[in-house]
């Protein structure tokens, strides 16, 4: 039994759920026979992953299904060996060249060289060439993305690229450039409705439209995770009610629940107390930029007026921060200290208004 | 010929067999040293050998209209007129083009190359060398010094005459290191004898002193729209598209000058439309591009709105996928517009700077986004 | 007995490169030859070699001469070699430090069972000596390892350093079998000695390198040792401050209780102590060398006593040099010496007391003397350094005498501080530690000495601005002192409050131990749940916290466990997983480097897009003009 998330992923480019005319395109795309190197990009969530399969599998048929997890070693010029773990088919590979830190560019080169160097083995496919797909490319270094825009040209005749990336403001101009931008918007509230629905008729359950509304404001549009929540949701209580709570994951509440202690006292000893659960939150594999984005909602929603925007900057300020910097503690900790010290001034002012 | 060139005292007693791994070595040998033109080009029509119909539709449009010679190069006048002098048995200076992306440096130097040598020779008395490549001091040193020594005849073989020297062709120069560009000078001057350097860039900020004074310096000017549209009329003629003015309009908008970007566009929606049609939504999908529409509602909501609508502005926008450096620079476009004072102004535009930088480091979208905009929100509603 | 068999085999390898004549012209060969044709000869006498197998390893040139010419060397030698102590009463360690060692190789040594020893403490308190001096008094013998000069392999030829492998390792093997045969051979006479030692003792003071990297040979060594040991071993490591802490690296806690390792630490000699052992020096040498030289001032002795920080092997040779006749250094010390206000015995005696009764700016001032004149650093422990720092002691208004300081314009009133009595990188130099690290320490301790919020605020950015300081690992090593001095002395500016907390314990930083569970949970996530095919991200926040909710049979035993443990959390408000470690009062830095951290900086994502934010900033100029 697995997932619904998995268990009900469309498999072919006309089945797809939602932006329809995209997937138009894309398969005329595949019709035309020649195909450039594409950049998919869009939120986590958007069905980005879907798209692709997809496309893959109109390109090759059901082969593509077929996977295989490999462990690779690749030496370094350094003669250091990277460890990576790619996901194959015969037709193409899948990697996350990020995982291997700051030496992604080698990575990139050797495995791109090894795919377009070998030679599809069945010709009765009438591709002549392989696919790549990189993931996570907005996490890739400077280094690696220049070399991968050279790795792009040198193999174009027996190889093409996939781009995977949540933003392409990460992405250099040159790869850019070089690349067809296939643009995944999240699916509406409505659209994810109708595919909560339709999962949930297939499953042989019924759910009703209020709590499927619910459900899909609650996941911010987010697919995977709405589905994942109307799965939860079965788990909770079947038959499902109108009203029902719809569980949120434990580190949200957590993190909410932290959010609430800084608003309800500002002091040294409660920053402590919020260090301890950013702490916690850490080694539950919270990635600190979730962290603090999570918190900035949180702690937006408990704050009005002039001071949200004050709080938006600081969130701004040390979210880029936590990106340069080397230890995520010392931003998360000096923006929450930030909050409670004008927060507290805030409420001070307040006072002192109400008085007179 | 490279191989010849590298390798002149190549043993002849080698087995075929040997001769065979000799070679391919040497080729990939070249081939990760980065001699584009030389190395490309075989492998090219080994894999077309097969069906050579169906790789012609697969080379890019960028290069099957890319001008053959000088004359067509679009919209550059005076470099245009140097280089026709130096085709006319003129002595040809170093070059340094430089100037905003797509706007014809590459081409026009390659054209030149090729109605200088012509397609024979070109191979042999063109080096061809650009960012991608490896190009540290040691690549300038050996490679660059190696292909400058070469001396060359003033004849072509068929009869007819050529310049008796060799172009090197140093595209992206912009991206070489000041070590790298400091061992060129000195090659420079030496091999001015025998060969001509034309450095390309998009930054003349970025190559050192030395070398630019070494160089006659041409400017390529955004093309102009008109230019621009003219080119992408004659394409979508000879490719047999359906388009309307308002298509290729929004094509030369998004393209801003940029007439490779414009190109590339072009082929893509023809590649993704249904009967190489293209419509207007096609082009600012492709691009990325945020319907103006939605900036200006953005712009409205920090005019008037509250910060929570504005909090659903931009996350709308976030989750629609757009990137927000291209969000940035739209933003930036309609601000300068509105009705704003010069203070407001530069207040906004110097956070947009901020925003740009925190952007290109890797900050998150959504939270620079909602920074920017309640910056816009805070300025308006100052004296206004 | 295969141990037997690999040092034989190591031998004869050692052999064979002395066989081979071609390399012994090399002078650095012929050097050693002398002490290596005793290895050539334990062909002949095994027994007799391995024996003196410690010895021979102990090749030093300096230290053979000495022992060869009693006579000569007592005009040149060090004083500290020269006035050895003697007896237990001219040892400068407390008595009941004594007593402990005594006892202890008392009950060792008459037992057939052997055991292990270990002490610790700064160098130069005596940790040698009294080990020495106790085995004369006890009469038994020490045997002692000492690492064998491994000069061949550099000198000679490629070729053999192949053959022989490493040369550690062959250090290693021979550390094994040195270990093996003085435990279980009893001590020949050899030549006719006293006769009358009995016991035996192994006395280990440097270690092969090789265990400095892989502690767990060692550990494996001692295993094999315990079990079979018949003599006490006994293990000096001094106690350094520098933060590589080795007894604690080669010792964990674990294998002390393993192997029953007792410990004896021993402390930095006390001032009084050291004040007697020099005015005795003195007062023999300036009897000896009639007249030349006179007994140095009690303020002097002091002095090199305070310099020292308790070591009294530092402190007798600076007296040495301190009293060689007419040097410019004496006047030197002298002319300081008359520029300082008076300084009462009881200073250093009790320093307590002193602190309290003293005024703070006399005490400022010894300290930079005690830097000037000393000849040894004074470090800091951590602990204190820390507390320097966390406490922020200011001076008072009339401290700061001469010129006083312009005042700052009233908008910035709220800025002004009081003299600081720390110099704060001079603090953080002293704990020798990294900048990063002491950051770390601070970090973690630093909100206990805040009240109010809005100072915690100005303090937690400052350590923000720090942390930014040295992101890039390229230009690390030059902006680290930049990056410590911008948090300690931001710490300092924003504790304006000053109030005194009293005691607070410290604790360790628990940020290196989240970065590396993160680390570790990050990639089991991605290791165990690879077949989702998802980004890391949505992976950690989407999947793993759902799936924990779910009821999803197919999972194997290690994912389960792991959904149990990072997938959910404990909503109870405020259970604290993390144990604080207490920073104990003489604690020495971390051991673990963060090279792993360096990485992960190193992969994030830089690149700056210079032109556009000039585009940016060209506007804002041309707007505001």
């Amino acid at each position: 039994m697995s997932l619904w998330v998995d268990k009900y992923r469309p498999t072919a480019l006309g089945k797809l759920d939602f932006h329809k005319e995209q997937a138009a395109q894309l398969r005329n795309l595949v019709q035309c026979g020649d195909f450039p190197h594409l950049l998919v990009y869009g939120p986590s969530g958007a069905g980005k992953k879907t798209r692709i399969m997809c496309l893959l599998r109109e390109l090759y048929g059901a082969g593509v299904e077929k996977l295989r997890i490999e462990h690779q070693t690749i030496v370094a010029p350094s003669k250091k060996k990277i460890e990576i773990n790619t996901i194959a088919s015969n037709y193409h590979l899948e990697v996350n060249p990020s995982d291997a830190g700051n030496q992604d560019r080698v990575v990139i080169q050797e495995l791109i060289k090894t795919v377009a160097q070998s030679q599809q083995i069945q010709s009765s496919t009438q591709r002549e060439f392989k696919v790549v797909l990189l993931t996570e490319v907005d996490r890739l270094t400077k280094d690696a993305q220049h070399a991968l825009r050279r790795t792009m040209e040198k193999y174009m005749s027996t190889c093409r690229l996939i781009l995977c990336s949540t933003s392409t403001s990460r992405v250099i101009g040159p790869i850019r450039s070089r690349c067809l931008a296939i643009r995944v918007p999240l699916p509406s509230t409505e659209e994810v409705c109708g595919v909560l629905t339709s999962v949930c008729k297939k499953e042989g359950l019924t759910l009703p439209p209020e709590l499927a509304k619910q459900i899909s404001e609650k996941s911010g549009r987010n697919l995977r995770k709405a589905l994942l929540m109307c799965e939860a949701c079965r788990v909770q209580q079947y038959p499902f009610s109108v009203d029902q709570e719809v569980p949120v994951t434990d580190w949200e509440v957590y993190l909410r629940e932290t959010a609430n202690a800084i608003v309800s006292q500002q002091s040294p000893q409660r920053l402590l107390e919020v260090r301890a659960r950013l702490y916690e939150l850490l080694t539950h594999c919270i990635p600190p930029e979730i962290i603090m984005k999570g918190l900035v909602t949180e702690l937006l929603s408990n704050c009005d007026g002039q001071l949200k925007t004050e709080v938006a900057h600081m969130a701004a300020y040390y979210e880029h921060r936590l990106q340069l910097g080397n230890k995520a503690i010392y931003h998360l900790e000096a923006f929450t200290a930030k909050f409670m010290a004008i927060y507290k001034k805030f409420m001070e002012d307040g006072l002192d208004a109400m008085m007179f | 010929m490279d191989e010849v060139t590298k390798h002149p005292g190549r043993p002849l007693w080698l087995s075929a067999e040997q001769r065979l791994i000799y070679k391919t070595s040497a080729e990939m040998q070249a081939f990760l040293k980065g001699a584009t033109v030389q190395t490309t080009r075989p492998q090219k029509d080994k894999a077309a050998g097969l069906s050579t119909e169906k790789k012609a539709k697969a080379i890019p449009w960028v290069e099957k209209y890319r001008p053959k010679s000088v004359d067509e190069v679009a919209y550059q006048d005076e470099v245009v007129a140097v280089l026709k002098k130096s085709l006319e048995g003129a002595d040809l200076p170093n070059l340094l083009f430089y100037g905003p992306p797509g706007t014809g440096k590459t081409s026009t130097i390659l054209a030149a190359a090729r109605e200088l040598y012509g397609p024979v020779l070109y191979r042999q008395r063109v080096l061809e060398l650009n960012a991608s490549d490896e190009r540290g001091i040691q690549v300038v040193r050996e490679k660059v010094k190696n292909f400058a020594q070469l001396t060359v005849a003033g004849t072509r073989q068929d009869g007819k005459p050529c310049p008796p020297f060799k172009i090197i062709i140093l595209d992206e120069a912009d991206s070489m290191t000041a070590p790298a560009q400091a061992a060129l000078r000195r090659t420079m001057e030496k091999q001015s004898r025998t060969t001509r350097f034309c450095l390309i860039c998009n930054y003349i900020s970025r190559i050192i002193e030395p070398l630019t004074s070494r160089c006659s310096k041409f400017r390529f000017k955004p093309l102009a729209n008109q230019i621009q549209e003219e080119r992408l009329l004659a394409i979508c003629d000879k490719e047999n598209l359906k388009y309307t003015k308002q298509s290729i309009a929004a094509l030369v908008r998004v393209s801003e000058g940029d007439l490779r970007k414009a190109i590339t566009f072009l082929q893509s929606a023809a590649r993704l439309g249904v009967d190489k049609e293209i419509t207007e939504k096609a082009i600012t999908d492709i691009a990325g591009v945020v319907p103006p529409k939605m900036i200006d509602n953005l712009l409205q909501i920090c005019f008037k709105g509250t910060f929570e609508k504005l909090e659903i502005a931009v996350r709308d926008m976030v989750d629609e996928g757009y990137a927000a450096t291209t969000i940035l620079s739209q933003l930036h476009e309609s601000i300068i517009e509105q009705d704003l004072n010069d203070k407001q102004k530069s207040a906004i535009t110097e956070k947009m700077a901020v925003v740009s930088k925190c952007l290109s480091d890797g900050a998150d979208e959504y939270l620079q986004m909602l920074s920017l905009c309640s910056v816009i929100m805070q300025q308006s509603s100052q004296n206004n | 007995m295969n141990k037997l068999s690999l040092g034989d085999k190591i031998a004869s390898s050692n052999l064979n490169h002395w066989v081979d004549p071609s390399f012994t012209d090399l002078p650095a060969e012929s050097f050693s030859l002398p002490g290596r044709s005793k290895v050539s000869c334990s062909k002949a006498e095994p027994k007799r070699a391995r024996k003196r197998k410690g010895e021979d390893s102990r090749r030093d040139p300096a230290t053979s001469y000495l022992q060869k010419e009693p006579g000569q060397r007592d005009q040149d030698e060090p004083w500290v070699n020269r006035y050895m102590p003697c007896s237990q009463a001219e040892l400068a360690v407390h008595k009941k430090k004594i007593e402990e060692v005594e006892n202890w190789i008392r009950v060792h040594t008459n037992s057939s069972k052997g055991g292990i020893l270990l002490l610790t403490g700064p160098s130069g308190c005596g940790k040698t000596t009294t080990v020495q001096l106790l085995s004369q008094e006890l009469g038994f013998r020490i045997q002692e390892w000492i690492n064998p000069t491994n000069l061949e392999p550099y000198s000679s030829s490629q070729d053999e350093w192949r053959m022989n492998g490493f040369s550690c390792s062959t250090q290693l093997a021979q550390f094994q079998e040195f270990l093996l045969r003085a435990n279980k051979y009893c001590c020949l006479r050899m030549t006719d000695d006293d006769g009358a030692t009995e016991g035996k003792l192994i006395l280990v003071e440097d270690l092969p390198n090789q265990f400095y990297r892989q502690p767990g040979r060692l550990h494996d060594n001692l295993r094999h040792f315990v079990k079979t040991s018949r003599s006490p071993l006994v293990f000096i490591v001094s106690d350094s401050l520098s933060g590589d802490c080795s007894s604690r690296f080669l010792f964990p806690r674990e294998i002390q209780e393993e192997l029953v390792i007792s410990t004896i630490s021993f402390n930095p000699v006390a001032p009084t102590m050291m004040i007697k052992v020099l005015t005795r020096i003195s007062t023999l040498e300036a009897g000896k060398s009639c007249g030349r030289m006179s007994v140095p001032e009690k303020g002097v002795l002091e002095m090199l006593c305070m310099g020292s920080s308790g070591d009294i092997r530092s402190a007798i040779n600076s007296l040495q040099f301190f009293s060689l006749p007419d040097t410019s250094l004496e006047k030197e010390l002298w002319r300081m010496k008359k520029d300082r206000p008076v300084i009462s015995v009881g200073k250093v005696v009790s320093r307590t007391n002193q602190r309290k009764n003293k005024s703070k700016h006399t005490k400022e001032q010894e300290e930079e003397q005690e830097q000037a004149i000393g000849v040894k650093d004074a470090s800091l422990f951590l602990f204190r350094a820390l507390g320097k720092i966390l406490h922020c002691k200011r001076g008072n208004h009339e401290a700061a005498e001469g010129v006083p300081a312009p005042a700052l314009s009233s908008h910035l009133a709220h800025h002004h501080r009081k003299t600081l009595l720390v110099e704060p990188e001079f603090v953080v130099e002293r704990s020798h530690m990294s900048g990063e690290f002491f950051n770390l320490y601070l970090h973690q301790n630093y909100l206990d000495f805040f009240s109010e919020v809005e100072d915690v605020a100005r303090a937690s950015e400052y350590l923000s601005d720090a942390d930014l300081l040295t992101s890039d690992w390229t230009s690390r090593s030059t902006m680290e002192e930049y990056g410590s001095s911008v948090a300690t002395r931001g710490l300092l500016h924003s504790n304006c409050q000053q109030i005194s907390v009293g005691f607070r314990p410290l604790h360790k930083p628990s940020w290196l131990l989240v970065s590396k569970k993160h680390r570790e949970n990050c990639l089991a996530a991605q290791s165990l749940f690879r077949s989702f095919c998802l980004t890391p991200v949505s992976l950690q926040t989407e999947l793993l916290p759902y799936l924990a909710k779910l009821t999803s049979p197919m999972r194997n035993q290690a994912q389960i466990a792991f959904i149990q443990d990072v997938g959910q959390m404990s909503l109870r408000s405020f259970s604290i997983r993390l144990k604080l470690e207490a920073l104990t009062d003489k604690e020495p830095g971390p051991l673990v480097t963060d090279a792993e951290e360096e990485q992960e900086s190193a992969r994030r994502w830089r690149l700056y897009h210079t032109v556009e934010h000039n585009v940016y900033c060209f506007e804002v100029t041309v707007l505001q003009v």
